[in-house]
């Protein structure tokens, strides 16, 4: 039996935390999570490598992949691994597939964001402030 | 800091940039090389030759057209000579994590 996912999220959600969601918008993590749902390699810190479909990316990096090959540092052989979870720190390269938009994969990130950040903000009432509008 | 991207055929910045063309911080100079060439040298003698398309505060890249190389010194038994071996490779699109990253600077020029 599957375990239930706590980040359940498909390629089209954003993180609900106002601090996760900040801190993919400055940052190039944007990218990484517009990437869910494309099979990629990550290298590793410590020289091995897992090669598989990128379920979900937080703000801090951390990956969860699913059907994975996976070849740890220390491993002469892969090994397939149904789920895996990389801690952001032990990444150290992502391959981006070749077919990939790099700047259309950011905006469309970077919308969606925005888009949650807006939602009910023309109701008036019912908008979420996250950040003081300007002054005129 | 925002975004700063440029895309493959011209430098366009996608993200609200303070708009200064001027260099104030260090990062600035990093910006200078949006779209050029570059030399990033990484912890554990590795080095990467390829073209910025992205960085952001953390030194997080995105290089094009990446040459990796790697460096190990073997130590000779006997002789205790040291030798030291290069690895290469080539990776089409590149996503670096900036925790890696130890200096970025324009490509080396030999001689």
């Amino acid at each position: 039996m599957d375990p239930v996912d706590v980040q359940g999220q498909s390629q089209g959600e954003v993180c609900s935390s106002l601090r996760e969601r900040s801190i993919s918008e400055n940052s190039l993590v944007a990218l990484l999570q517009g990437m869910q749902g494309h099979v990629t390699t990550v290298e590793l810190r410590d020289e091995g490598w897992a090669q598989g479909r990128l379920q979900n990316v937080d703000a801090f990096m951390n990956l969860r992949m699913r059907d994975v090959l996976y070849r740890g540092h220390n491993m002469g052989h892969t090994s397939k691994l149904q789920d895996l979870f990389i801690t952001g720190r032990n990444i150290r390269f992502v391959h981006i597939p070749d077919h990939m938009d790099v700047l259309q994969t950011i905006q469309t990130q970077l919308q969606r964001i925005h888009r949650v950040r807006t939602f009910n903000r023309e109701g008036g009432v019912g908008g979420r402030r996250e950040y003081c509008p300007k002054k005129k | 800091m925002r975004l700063i991207l440029c895309s493959n055929s011209m430098a366009d910045e996608v993200e609200q940039q303070p708009s200064t063309n001027t260099v104030e911080e260090p990062l600035d100079l990093i910006r200078l090389s949006l779209d050029e060439r570059i030399y990033v040298k990484m912890r554990n003698d590795r080095e990467l030759r390829g073209r910025l398309h992205a960085y952001d505060q953390h030194l997080n890249m995105i290089l094009g057209d990446v040459e990796e190389t790697v460096t190990t010194v073997e130590i000779d038994d006997e002789t205790y000579e040291e030798l030291y071996k290069s690895t290469k490779r080539n990776i089409p699109m590149l996503f670096v994590r900036g925790d890696g990253v130890v200096l970025v600077a324009p490509p080396l020029r030999v001689g």
